[in-house]
């Protein structure tokens, strides 16, 4: 005979969960025995508040509710391919409920309403209160059928559902998530959140699997905003797809966003306190791509050529993609794979293959585009018909230069190497973050470039060029006839910025030549004027040969020549 | 002053036992002083000792009801109930309201038809199911019944012993005709929704 008190021990011992596999240990035990706060006075059935085993409701199994009415906003999105309307089925049941318009007591086989402590009626207000509208939680009551996880490409055909997920009459409802009887996981669920085991029930998202939002198991250092505020979980990992999504009560209803402004949804995390680096404070620089600029311009849905001028974290990040996976130029790095583009010939490709594809997004065919900062004999602000491989001289970014003989590229650069557009635009300072979120340098250069006439040559006003053109070649007094009469010249003893005569994109096929338009020459014609009426060009005579006609402080060449 | 409990507590205990005995006389299915029932019997409405209608036991002595039943369907359900057999036809025999209460003893044509909740009518899809197979393969199957093979009912031995007919679901594993001590003549009190939670297991 074992002791009572040893009994009571043991009993003790044995984990709440399993308890908690009854509805009489859950909140959903609204009688007098419930353990919420939410619970009748005096009434003690427990199935009774949805139950009665005769004159039901054929609304639900021997339903004893009345059915909430059918006034509901529900969810929309420019990006589900599911046909959604009014609540019916299970989830009809939950609301009424939970859209928090009919009392709790109110049921069927009771003449009066049954009495809550604390004088509640309705659902209070709160999370768990979805209202009458629920176009900011997980749409339901939809046909989830094989045709719509054709139609959409990253959803399991329902035929291959696993128990206990499960449809009803096919249809997703409320159930399919939760079990209103069972509560082993929290809220009910049928299965666990952690690292969304549950979403990747139905939702297969490409590029998921080697995404860093799936991986990493970087946790929050407990600064700033929680970034997990409606979960139990501690790591991205964990967390997985609710690092950004919230199936109920979301900030913003289409994709279920936890907050309402897109860039929201990144900077709790990328902002020093998850992630290691801080692009919250890249994006607070003087020059940036301005994220908090825009509000609800962007669309997942919208066109790889971008029509209405925005900037938002996602026109070049796909958070379901991104991963910390280097790459060479031009290929696109793992932070930007699987994003939308527009290649060299002007096409939509998705997913982009090369990073310059998502720049052209923007800084290509747009309307609205940024314009060159500077006024230059051939305008130019498509940066696709600049990089263009036919352009008679460009940097390297779409495919090799023209130009064979570049005897200051600083190794191991050569001739045929190529660089990134985010090479010279991105992030200023020592150990920032790739990518052109934000600088202290206008053009979000990575470093300084000064195109003021009469700058002083110093490494660090040209430090941009001086990355690859090595300073000591370009500029050698020392040097033949090239490097001394034209870069020494101009630069140390003039003061010309490198700006003055090169266009550092290139010049577009369409309006240059490979007479005049060699190696990046594009006046700015606000520091170099034409000699006489229209008479403003450079001649290339071949290698290290050419002569100039123009008119530049206050000194005319007519022609200048040099070999 | 001692003696006084003592008193007390054997009234109470009298009492007790003869209400957990429970019995017909008083409740609503004793129709000894109904106008309708002239013989002052309790028991005839149901019951005769001779020349009861075959193939309704026990002792049956009711008109039987004819009609055919919309029945409980649920896409949830893995039994599969069928029309109302065994001793759920005798009372429906009262309780789907086609058979007047006063056609027993071979009398046809009475005028006595209940009403209200207890009026389950024809369509018995809005009631608790019914004549189905309760057994150890079904609870596996639904995953949210116990086995009633192995299950306590409360009432002294397992749920197929004490409230299966045949292994089979019937409005008398809920429901005692003849004793209303937890009132609905419910074979339990369901207060904390025991009854229920006998056999389901949410």
């Amino acid at each position: 005979m074992i002791p009572l008190k040893i009994k009571l021990t043991l009993l003790l011992l044995v984990p709440a969960w399993l308890f908690s596999q009854s509805i009489v240990t859950t909140v959903h035990n609204l009688s007098v025995s419930g353990p919420g706060t939410i619970k009748a006075v005096s009434e003690s059935e427990i199935c009774i508040f949805c139950h009665t085993p005769h004159n039901s409701s054929p609304s639900g199994p021997l339903w004893n509710r009345s059915d909430p009415g059918l006034n509901f906003t529900f969810y929309n999105s420019t990006t589900t391919e599911a046909t959604i309307g009014q609540p019916d089925g299970a989830s009809l049941l939950c609301l009424s409920c939970h859209d928090g318009t009919i009392a709790l007591g109110s049921v069927l086989s009771r003449p009066a309403i049954i009495d809550f402590t604390a004088g509640i009626t309705m659902m209070p207000v709160g999370n768990t209160n979805l209202t009458t509208d629920i176009s900011d939680d997980h749409p339901v009551s939809f046909i989830y059928n094989s045709a719509l996880a054709a139609a959409d490409g990253e959803l399991v055909d329902p035929v291959n559902l696993q128990w206990p997920v499960v449809l009803q009459n096919g249809k997703m409802q409320c159930t399919a998530c939760h079990d209103p009887h069972t509560n082993i996981y929290t809220d009910f669920l049928v299965v666990t959140t952690q690292y969304s085991n549950l979403c990747n029930e139905c939702h297969v998202k490409d590029y998921w699997l080697s995404s860093s939002h799936r991986n990493s198991n970087a946790g929050w250092n407990g600064s700033g905003n929680d970034p997990w505020f409606h979960t139990p979980f501690s790591t991205v990992s964990e967390n997985a797809c609710e690092n950004c999504h919230n199936p109920h009560n979301a900030g913003r209803n289409q994709r279920l966003l936890n907050y309402l402004a897109e860039e929201n949804n990144c900077l709790d995390c990328h902002n020093g306190n998850v992630a290691s680096e801080d692009i919250k404070v890249q994006l607070n620089k003087p020059y940036n791509h301005n994220v908090y600029n825009y509000n609800l311009t962007h669309d997942a849905s919208e066109s790889a050529l971008v029509l209405t001028k925005h900037v938002e974290c996602e026109d070049c990040h796909n958070p379901h993609a991104a991963r910390n996976l280097s790459a060479s130029a031009p290929d696109v790095q793992g932070f930007n794979v699987g994003t939308i583009g527009i290649n060299l010939s002007g096409g939509a490709v998705d997913p982009v293959q090369y990073e310059y594809e998502i720049c052209f997004r923007c800084h290509a065919d747009s309307p609205d585009k940024p314009a060159s900062p500077t006024t230059r004999q051939i305008e130019q602000n498509n940066v696709r018909f600049e990089f263009d491989l036919s352009s008679p001289s460009f940097h390297p970014v779409a495919g090799p230069g023209t130009n064979p003989d570049v005897p200051s590229l600083i190794a191991p650069l050569t001739e045929s190497s190529m660089i990134y557009c985010t090479d010279c635009h991105a992030s200023d300072g020592t150990g920032s973050p790739a990518g052109p979120h934000g600088s202290v340098y206008p053009q979000i250069l990575k470093f300084n470039y000064s195109t003021a006439d009469y700058t002083v040559e110093s490494y660090q006003a040209y430090e941009l060029c001086y990355q690859c053109h090595d300073r000591s070649v370009i500029i050698n007094p020392n040097g033949n006839e090239f490097q001394q009469d034209v870069h020494y010249t101009h630069i140390v003893e003039e003061d010309a910025p490198c700006n003055a005569c090169h266009d550092p994109h290139g010049i577009s096929s369409s309006q240059g030549n490979s007479t005049n338009n060699t190696h990046l020459i594009n006046f700015d014609i606000s520091i170099v004027r034409p000699i006489q009426q229209n008479k403003l060009r450079f001649e290339d005579q071949g290698s290290f040969a050419g002569r100039c006609y123009l008119r530049c402080h206050g000194k005319g060449h007519n022609p200048k020549s040099y070999n | 002053m001692k003696t006084l409990i003592k008193l007390f507590a054997v009234v109470t205990l009298a009492f007790t036992v003869q209400l957990s005995m429970g019995q017909i006389s008083g409740t609503k299915h004793d129709f000894s002083t109904k106008g309708w029932n002239p013989s002052g019997e309790i028991c005839i409405v149901c019951h005769t000792p001779h020349n009861a209608i075959t193939g309704a036991e026990p002792l049956w002595n009711h008109e039987l009801s004819t009609a055919t039943y919309t029945v409980y369907s649920s896409s949830t359900m893995d039994a599969t109930p069928g029309q109302p057999n065994g001793n759920s036809k005798l009372c429906l025999s009262c309780h789907d309201g086609t058979v007047a209460i006063d056609n027993f003893g071979g009398a046809t044509g009475g005028s006595q038809f209940i009403g209200g909740n207890k009026n389950l009518g024809t369509d018995l899809s809005n009631d608790h199911p019914i004549s189905f197979t309760y057994d150890a393969a079904l609870a596996g199957t639904d995953g949210g019944l116990f086995d009633p093979t192995t299950t306590n009912s409360g009432l002294g031995g397992t749920i197929t012993a004490d409230m299966l007919f045949a292994n089979e679901m019937q409005c008398a594993s809920c429901h005692d005709v003849h004793d209303d001590t937890n009132g609905d003549f419910l074979v339990m009190s369901n207060a904390a929704s025991a009854l229920c939670l006998t056999c389901h297991n949410k």
